[in-house]
């Protein structure tokens, strides 16, 4: 089964008190879906605001780890708190356009840039409906 | 060597023609030393043989009170007849003395033949204690002097034991035989000083002579003078095989130039006595050419004579053979002379092995074509092929073949793989080979002599784990320059089979098929047609079609088996319901497997329907049983049972056609294949009442009841709030709030069009879907990925729409992941490669959305929806 043959491998640092840095290696899918959600919740129990997920060890995620995502990003919002992808790749990033979570989770080229972003407290685009939506 | 005489050996014949020969030996072995000298006195002028009967120990050595078996030709039994010349003649004084001058000429040969042999121990000497040539010289004549021997007899002694090679054994063997000749012979030879005193210096003489000669001519000489007329022979012939299976006459010595020269060339398939040679291993041994019928050269020479054809090979080929004439009949000969005279062919052979037929002779090809082209030829037949090359043992002889090749038509019999086989021995591979089916026998046959071997329903056996299997096959073995190829094509099953399963068909009420998918050719058995309930005269129904002739129950089950057999082509199967014109349904279980040709493109569907009506109602009720039996589970099993009956009542597989002028619209859905993955996928396909069309597919995150119910809502909603006439982006962005506000969260993404008929315009929003596809001529293309989130994720979004607008054949479809996913590439390159495999767009858009279903290439268990729409 993929948990033996692609195993997850997240590791947390924390470059400020309040924001969690998670690198996250592997698939994430249905497997591997809970055992990140698991690490975000630690660390939201921690008293972290800021989560900065650097997916460039991620080739694959599905629906699953989109919705990891989408309930980690919903929780920051309520903090308040925000929630920054870092360097998808290509396919991942697909998955996100596609989705339309990249209209509302903001994505950073590197680590620098998404803790640039939480410092200037830009959580990237608005609310709903003020942001690129409009077509 | 020369030690004291032993007693002979009983004679053993080792091969006889029929006739009265064996019954005679006495008389045959006279004549035979009597025609010796005649006939040297006939061939008078060839190749400066004329002698009588050259050897010193003819006449005068016969001691009538000897130990000799009566039927040993030995070189010693000489009669003293002259024969027909007699020295008073002019004529016969002239010839006695060419005679007299020739056999001083010889002896001066053999002498310079003695001293060649000479050099050669000392040269071995010289190696063996390490000392100059001065010094082995000296040992040799004093080691010569101590064992009573000639320095010539012990310099051949030197050279036997350093060679240990056939030409010793033989030398042995005769000597032993002949022992007691040898004795009296060594004694003579000191006597009157000539060389070629014993068989053993003859021999190696011989041997000596035949190497050191550049052309099968001089080796000829040299084996009549030095080797044969000692055995009473007068002629010797030694001829080329041509891998065609022609002789050629490469030497010859003792017949007329003029008759050699008419026999220069005899074509494959004449036979004659020295192709009679070729195909027996022990030779012919032949008491009188008359009585065989067979020609030969020199045949009105020697009309009565005895011959022997012996083949000369190395390492298990034969090159050519040896012919032998003698004047008078023949008698059996003993094993020593008969080891002599194989002996003498293996000489022969070393030559013949790289003789080149004189220009302007009958040309064969001497580029052989070698093992490696060989390999290519084996892999381009369409029966299994081995490609053999000998293996010699360390004495150089043929001990087995190495299986060089296997092409890849091989099925190994025992099935062990091909690289298993490939570089074993044949016997080791096959060890069975050697048994009955002479199989090995053939090829090594094939192999010494070049003639192609075929055999129709040979016997092969092979060895499966110690138990011998047979199977019946067409061999083909034939030789290309030093290998072997061997074809075999096992007896056609299908057809060996075909009556047998023709009586389980009837009894098993079986109906057979096969479907040619590049021609559309479809082939029933009668049982089929009456299990269909169909006339014989009826059009058969394609496997494609199954689904519209079954339960619509079981169109999930059909649509499974028809994807594992056309798309992953593999061997399925699939119980359904056949719902027959006549209102009969019977439960009936399909199974068939795929053919595919040798570029692994799908071929050919053959397969079988059984009717197990009778079998399926025991089933249930057994499987009733079992459920009563474990309770527990089977309300697990009711479980996901219900709510995949709850997915079904809301989304059946297959929908009712929708009415909608000059459009076709299909929708389908494929559950997930395990049960407890059950989906959240949905679609959607309405008639709004302001004359719109509503198409839609959805997908709730995650599996289960929960998933289910959540699209349950979902898709109700839509369809409600569709009622209202707003716009697709204002629909998704309502459809986003009821998501949201959902418990447990939920996520889902949809994709959803509104169709105007009138203008053949859709517009079109997606939540985080994967946009349409626009099917158009040949060309299939996702439209334009508008903005849009997915559904659920935040409180309010807002969703961009386009707008298409159609043309008549246009075809759009609407699907969920479960058509494309896939981990090892991009939607879009799983996308594409699917449309082009749906490609020419089938005649209906149901059979369309079906071949999607059939041939795609998700690596996901997921559910999948499918909604397309066709205008025109």
């Amino acid at each position: 089964m993929p948990i033996a043959q692609n195993p997850l491998s997240v590791e947390v640092t924390l470059p400020r008190e309040d924001v969690a840095l998670l690198k996250v290696e592997g698939h994430l899918d249905v497997d591997t879906a809970t055992e990140f959600r698991h690490h975000l919740a630690n660390q939201l129990h921690h008293g972290r605001r800021h989560f900065l997920l650097d997916l460039s060890e991620v080739p694959f995620m599905d629906s699953s780890g989109m919705n990891i995502v989408l309930r980690v990003y919903q929780e920051a919002r309520e903090l308040p708190g925000s929630v920054h992808i870092i360097a998808p790749t290509p396919a991942v990033r697909r998955v996100l356009d596609l989705t339309g979570v990249s209209i509302t989770v903001p994505v950073s080229e590197s680590r620098d840039e998404a803790l640039a972003r939480v410092d200037a407290g830009q959580t990237g685009p608005e609310a709903p409906g003020t942001g690129a939506a409009d077509g | 060597m020369s030690g004291p005489g032993q007693p002979h050996e009983p004679p053993e014949w080792r091969r006889t023609d029929p006739g009265p020969a064996s019954a005679e030996p006495p008389d045959t072995a006279g004549t035979a030393d009597t025609a010796g000298t005649a006939g040297t006195a006939d061939t008078a002028g060839t190749a400066g043989t004329p002698d009588t009967a050259g050897t010193p120990d003819t006449p005068g050595t016969h001691e009538p009170g000897a130990a000799h078996e009566p039927g040993t030709a030995g070189p010693s039994a000489a009669a003293p007849g002259l024969g027909a010349m007699t020295p008073l003649s002019p004529v016969g004084r002239l010839a006695a003395t060419v005679a007299r001058l020739s056999r001083e000429v010889r002896a001066a040969q053999a002498e310079a033949e003695g001293r060649a042999l000479i050099e050669l121990a000392k040269g071995i000497l010289v190696a063996r204690l390490g000392c100059g040539p001065a010094e082995a010289a000296r040992q040799l004549a004093e080691l010569a002097e101590q064992s009573q021997a000639t320095p010539l007899e012990f310099a051949v002694d030197v050279i036997n034991q350093a060679a240990r090679d056939r030409m010793s054994e033989i030398t042995d063997a005769f000597l032993t035989a002949t022992g007691a000749d040898g004795g009296r012979e060594a004694a003579e030879a000191d006597g009157n000083g000539a060389a070629a005193g014993s068989a053993a210096v003859r021999l190696r003489s011989a041997e000596s002579r035949a190497l050191a000669a550049s052309d099968t001519q001089a080796v000829a000489d040299a084996l009549l003078e030095q080797a044969l007329r000692p055995l009473g022979a007068v002629a010797v012939a030694i001829w080329a095989a041509g891998s065609d299976g022609s002789l050629t006459l490469a030497g010859s010595a003792g017949f007329s130039p003029a008759e050699a020269a008419r026999w220069r060339y005899v074509p494959p398939d004449v036979a004659t006595v020295a192709r009679s040679g070729l195909t027996e291993r022990a030779g012919q041994w032949i008491t009188s050419l008359a009585r065989t019928g067979l020609p030969s050269v020199g045949r009105h020479q020697y009309p009565e004579g005895g011959r022997a054809a012996v083949p000369a090979g190395t390492g298990g080929r034969v090159h050519g053979v040896l012919e032998i004439a003698w004047p008078v009949p023949l008698a059996p000969q003993p094993p020593a002379v008969v080891r002599q005279v194989e002996a003498l062919a293996e000489l022969c052979a070393h030559t013949l092995e790289t003789y080149t037929p004189p220009p302007g002779g009958p040309e064969e090809p001497r580029v052989m074509p070698d093992a490696a082209e060989l390999m290519d030829l084996a892999d381009g037949l369409h029966d299994p092929a081995l490609v053999l090359v000998p293996h010699l043992d360390d004495a150089g002889h043929l001990a087995d073949f190495r299986i060089q090749h296997v092409n890849k038509r091989f099925l190994d019999p025992a099935g062990r793989p091909r690289a298993v086989v490939g570089g074993a021995l044949l016997l080791e591979a096959f060890p069975m080979a050697a048994g009955d089916s002479e199989l090995f026998q053939s090829v090594e046959r094939v192999y010494a002599t070049g003639e192609p071997f075929r055999a129709r329903r040979m016997n092969l056996t092979a060895l499966v784990d110690q138990v011998p299997l047979s199977a019946t096959a067409d061999i083909s073995i034939s030789r290309h320059g030093n290998a072997v190829l061997l074809i075999w094509r096992i007896e056609d099953e299908t057809a060996r089979l075909a009556s047998l399963l023709q009586h389980a068909q009837r009894l098993g009420r079986i109906g057979g098929f096969e479907e040619n998918l590049l021609t559309g050719e479809i082939t029933w058995n009668g049982q089929l047609f009456d299990l269909y309930g169909r006339p014989a005269s009826s059009a058969p129904v394609p496997l494609e079609e199954l689904a519209a002739h079954s339960h619509p129950d079981d169109a999930v089950a059909i649509g499974r088996f028809l994807r594992t057999l056309l798309h992953h082509r593999r061997p399925a199967s699939a119980a359904f319901r056949l719902q027959r014109p006549d209102g009969v349904t019977r439960h009936v279980r399909v199974v068939a497997e795929p053919v595919l040709d040798t570029d692994d493109r799908l071929l050919v569907v053959r397969g079988a329907y059984q009717d197990i009506s009778a079998q399926h109602w025991t089933e249930v009720a057994l499987a009733a049983t079992r459920d009563q039996l474990a309770h527990t589970e089977q309300q697990a099993i009711e479980r996901n049972r219900l709510t995949l009956q709850l997915q079904h009542a809301i989304m059946p597989p297959a929908q009712a056609p929708l009415r909608v002028p000059d459009l076709q619209v299909a929708v389908r859905y494929r559950p997930a294949e395990t049960e407890q993955l059950v989906g959240g996928d949905w679609y959607d396909a309405v008639m709004l009442p302001n004359g719109m069309v509503l198409v839609c597919v959805g997908d709730v995150a995650g599996h289960g009841i929960e998933a289910a119910t959540s699209m349950v809502v979902l898709r109700n909603a839509l369809r409600g709030l569709a009622v209202t006439g707003a716009g697709p982006g204002q629909l998704l962005s309502w459809l986003n709030i009821v998501a949201h506000h959902l418990t447990g969260g939920v996520t889902a993404t949809a994709v959803c069009g509104l169709y105007d008929p009138a203008r053949r315009t859709l517009r079109w929003a997606r939540a985080g879907h994967l946009p349409p596809v626009l099917v158009r001529g040949p060309e299939a293309a996702p439209l334009p990925l508008v903005k849009g989130m997915l559904l659920g994720a935040v409180a309010e979004a807002v969703y961009e729409e386009d707008e298409v607008q159609l043309a008549g054949e246009d075809t759009l479809l609407m699907y969920t992941d479960g058509l494309v996913e896939r981990r090892d590439r991009t939607v879009e390159e799983s996308l594409a490669q699917l449309l082009s495999t749906a490609r020419p767009t089938p005649a209906t858009l149901d059979q369309h959305l079906d071949r999607l279903l059939t041939y795609s290439r998700s690596d996901t268990d997921d559910d999948t929806c499918l909604v397309g729409i066709r205008v025109g």
